[in-house]
């Protein structure tokens, strides 16, 4: 074998070796790369923007811990912006492994950063099992698929949900989703209830949904760490309030720029590698 | 009989929502389909418990016959017990001064960074898959390559460092070529899903009893 | 009734609805179809069931008649007109009898009163028997109609609408006229959808006929299906075992019906070879029908003894558990081949790279399309889309689901002719054209 070819072969392990210091090295000195914002993210804040305060807005945090780091920041971000607005959350969880784990912590992150109380600017609901049951049973009657909030307090005895009955209620509803629940968030409420939907997801998913955005199904996607950190550069942006807060994701972008560029020399080596074996073996 | 019930049932089962779908009539939709999404998370609950006792089952066999990666089934075992006593028996959530149930501990402290490795190794795992993938083979893989590498550099902000126009160009390659092929798939899947369904329906093929 | 107005231009009293007596057009066809719905259900053996279900008659009789609903409220219940914003209402069209729609026209709105767009609109409703109006929502100036949905049947309901002034100042127009919401028989903005499933469903039927009567139908090669055998006797060979993953999803997605379809056939050849097969689950539900699917293929082959219920086992119902403990199956047990059939998401490369590493030959089928990447990158042979649902045919040749597979061509024929018709037709500028395939 030659060194062409055995590089052509090269032990995995070798590569995520390079991935693993390509992630670390930004960690410990980070670059500060700049933000451009894509029009499917700039969409979902001009959405958000230009509601006014009073008006409500529903966020299913149908995601577990593992896409966490991709869409904790996402969820912060809007979370923020809902705020500096006045607009009124309503949180709930349909996705059974965390999802209201992942609510309880990004709400009460909201509170402990900007005082925003629970009850008054938002409101947690909790979890429902059954994903599809519920997103149909809400077009009617909110209430009856969550009784209580995820405090054990009864819907109708909370004065910010006062009014808020079913989507007709809602400005709009964002899915921060893994799985499949984003598409049935689509599938279902949005394309039997009218209500406008957005949708907040992995980078590894965020490419189906594009299909959805172009047939106008949903009104934006916000799509892995690249998509959040656009949101929160946006968030900056319009209200200086929130300078200074976390930035998790726009410093997780230094990370992925690296990683990406250890992955492209990857790539590039492994075609140099095959030409060159691929020429020896034609002058062969 | 014991074939023609089940058959039935789901012939049933999958016809009325698709009546429901095009006649609103509340008696099917309110009596017969919700009843059924209700029957459909009983069923799956009780299931979960088959699915236990076969846990449970498959890893005892195994210890028993000391077969290879048996210790892993005693881990299995004990985690399993723990974390059904901590949930059952020992609260959830915060204590009054501020200290976590055992169950929430382990689900923050354990299970969440554990989910968050798993997630995480796809990116070891892109880089390596990628490495071998990725070859210029011939016209079409290279066309593939220039995709990927657009995508790569147009979706970090070193991309507009190169050129301001790369992120667009990259949301172009992900608005349309992505979008027709996507939508290409979509159409020959939702369509093969549906005849897969009619199938079910009328009773051809029947793989949720044994019969494929 | 659709199409029945009850419109409100601040004029106390004006009445429009229903007539006494005119059950429409909706109910008199509803009558006996829903004759013939029971009929169905009956010969569908639910005897029980449609027992149950309250005649059309008896409905009908216990609903108000017309003349009670829409008799004038009682003079001082209708408050003075303040805010001057002419809006109507009418039954929603193709519902089931719960809701109403509210419309207004958004530039009239905007000119009279001088409001933005995006202004926010209110609004209240009461049953007439009830004296306080209910917040049941609010929508902008722009969206020009507003749906009161879960309303109940035979009750005749009567709205307003509030919009805040600059001063914060809540301003009502006049209450609207009473009107009942009416079921309708067929959600008619559903029409092309269901003439899409007559015409799928009348060509699968046809071509399965067709099949019946021994025309020969022709599929073409699948190479991951023809790959099934190969990986089957190579595993044989080694003396090693199969691994089967049939996706991450209960038996209620098709893709894990389809993937089931091809385990039976797996199966088969393991029990006729005598090689070791392992099934990990993530569904319990799926874990029990693999089970059967198994145990059948065993009998069938003459082989039940072979058949062992740990075979098909579960792990766990959490997606990165599960491809963490089937890894570790792959790197202790090395199996020989792969199977990754069925609905996956982000655990796909994860158990496929593994796969790899371990030099097993590794099948892969899926109609998820963001993991197609990851599998193409990482599997030998991977099935595209409807190829996986295609298998069961493939695999048994039997002309009945062969000719399934042909009425679902047909269709495809059909849509990708209206594709093309309606890109010509859009460029051409041909106005409604597009609306014939509106979103449902």
């Amino acid at each position: 074998m030659s060194w062409a070819d055995r590089l052509l072969f090269v032990d995995r392990r070798i590569i995520f070796l390079f991935v693993f210091v390509g992630a670390l090295v930004p960690i410990i000195a980070p670059i500060g790369l700049g933000v451009t914002v894509s029009p499917p993210v700039q969409q979902v804040f001009d959405r958000i923007e230009e509601m006014q305060p009073g008006d409500a807005v529903m966020i299913a945090f149908d995601y577990g811990p593992s896409d966490g780091p991709e869409l904790d920041p996402m969820a912060n971000s809007i979370l923020r912006h809902c705020h500096f607005r006045g607009v009124k959350v309503v949180g709930l969880s349909l996705f059974p492994l965390g999802g209201v784990d992942m609510a309880i912590a990004r709400m009460r992150q909201l509170a402990d950063e900007l005082g925003a109380a629970d009850g008054v600017g938002w409101v947690n609901l909790g979890y429902k099992d059954g994903a599809q049951a519920p997103m149909k049973a809400m077009g009617e009657n909110i209430a009856s698929v969550f009784p209580t909030d995820a405090n054990g307090v009864p819907y109708e005895e909370i004065a910010m949900l006062e009014g808020l009955r079913n989507y007709n209620n809602f400005e709009m509803a964002i899915s921060l989703a893994t799985s499949i629940l984003g598409e049935w968030w689509i599938n279902l409420v949005n394309a039997q209830f009218g209500i406008d939907v957005a949708i907040g997801t992995t980078a590894v998913s965020a490419p189906k949904y594009y299909a959805y955005m172009e047939a106008k199904q949903t009104l934006g996607v916000i799509g892995g760490m690249k998509g959040a950190s656009e949101y929160e550069e946006l968030v900056e942006r319009h209200y200086p309030q929130a300078k200074g807060l976390s930035r998790t994701a726009t410093m997780g972008m230094d990370v992925q720029s690296i990683v990406h560029l250890v992955i492209i020399f990857f790539i590039l080596f492994g075609n140099l590698m095959f030409i060159v074996t691929r020429g020896k073996k034609e002058a062969k | 009989m014991k074939r023609q019930i089940p058959i039935m049932l789901a012939i049933i089962a999958s016809v009325c929502p698709v009546i429901a779908f095009f006649f609103p009539d509340r008696w099917i939709n309110e009596w017969f389909n919700q009843r059924l999404d209700a029957w459909m998370v009983i069923i799956a609950s009780f299931a979960l418990l088959l699915g236990i006792v076969s846990m449970i089952q498959v890893n005892i066999h195994k210890i028993r016959r000391r077969a290879r990666g048996w210790g892993f089934s005693i881990i299995i075992l004990v985690t399993f017990t723990l974390m059904a006593a901590f949930g059952l028996f020992g609260g959830q959530g915060e204590r009054a001064d501020g200290s976590l149930y055992p169950f929430t501990w382990m689900f923050q402290f354990v299970f969440s960074p554990l989910q968050a490795t798993m997630f995480s190794l796809l990116a070891f795992y892109v880089a390596s898959a990628s490495y071998r993938a990725f070859r210029v083979r011939n016209v079409e893989a290279t066309l593939l390559l220039i995709g990927a590498l657009i995508i790569m550099v147009g979706r970090i902000p070193l991309g507009t460092l190169i050129h301001p126009l790369v992120p667009d160009i990259a949301e172009w390659v992900m608005k349309f070529p992505n979008t027709a092929a996507q939508r290409g798939i979509i159409i020959g899947a939702a369509l093969g899903a549906a005849s897969m369904s009619v199938r079910v329906m009328v009773g051809i093929e029947r793989p949720y009893m044994g019969k494929s | 009734m659709p199409g029945q107005r009850s419109r409100n231009a601040g004029v106390p009293g004006s009445r429009r609805g229903s007539l006494p007596g005119d059950p429409g057009w909706g109910t008199l066809l509803w009558r006996p179809l829903r004759l013939v719905a029971l009929v169905y259900l009956a010969l569908l053996g639910t005897g029980g069931l449609a027992g149950v279900w309250v005649p059309a008659a008896a409905q009908d009789a216990a609903a108000p008649v017309a003349s009670e609903v829409f008799s004038p409220a009682p003079e001082g219940h209708i408050p003075p007109p303040e805010l001057p914003l002419d809006f109507s209402v009418v039954d929603t069209p193709s519902d089931d009898g719960s809701s109403l729609t509210l419309r207004w026209d958004p530039d009239q709105v905007m000119q009279t009163l001088g409001v933005a767009t995006i202004a926010a609109l209110t609004f209240a409703r009461r049953a007439v028997e009830e004296t306080e109006f209910l917040p049941v929502g609010r929508a902008r100036v722009r969206d020009g109609e507003f749906r009161d949905a879960g309303l109940e049947s035979g009750v005749a309901y009567i709205y307003r609408i509030g919009l805040e002034d600059e001063d914060g100042l809540l301003r009502n127009t006049a209450a609207s006229a009473p009107l009942v919401p009416q079921a309708n028989f067929f959600r008619t903005h559903r029409t092309n959808a269901l003439i899409l499933v007559l015409l799928m469903f009348g060509l699968v039927v046809g071509f399965i006929l067709a099949a019946r009567k021994g025309i020969d139908l022709f599929i073409r090669r699948i190479a991951g299906l023809d790959a099934i055998a190969e990986a089957v006797g190579r595993a044989t060979e080694m003396g090693r075992k199969i691994l089967y993953i049939p996706g991450i999803i209960s038996v209620n997605e098709p893709q894990t019906l389809a993937s089931l379809g091809i385990l039976g056939y797996v199966a088969k050849l393991t029990a006729r070879y005598g090689t070791k097969l392992e099934v990990p689950n993530i569904d319990p539900l799926t874990m029990a029908a693999a089970r059967e699917i198994v145990k059948q293929s065993y009998l069938e082959e003459g082989t039940p003894e072979a058949f062992n219920e740990d075979m098909i086992h579960y792990i766990t119902q959490d997606q990165f558990a599960y491809a963490a403990a089937v890894n570790g199956i792959m790197v202790r047990d090395r199996p020989a081949a792969i199977f990754l059939l069925g609905w996956f998401a982000a655990e796909s490369l994860l158990l496929s790279e593994t796969g790899q590493s371990v030099g097993a030959i590794q099948i892969a089928g899926t109609a998820q399309v963001t993991q197609l990447p990851f599998f193409v990158a990482a599997c030998d042979y991977t099935m595209l889309g409807e190829e996986l649902f295609a298998a069961s045919a493939y695999l048994s040749k039997d002309p009945l689901i062969l000719g399934s597979i042909k009425g679902q061509d047909m269709v495809k024929a059909v849509i990708l002719v209206a594709i093309v018709v309606g890109v010509i037709m859009v460029s051409a500028g041909v106005p409604g054209f597009a609306d014939l395939f509106s979103a449902l």
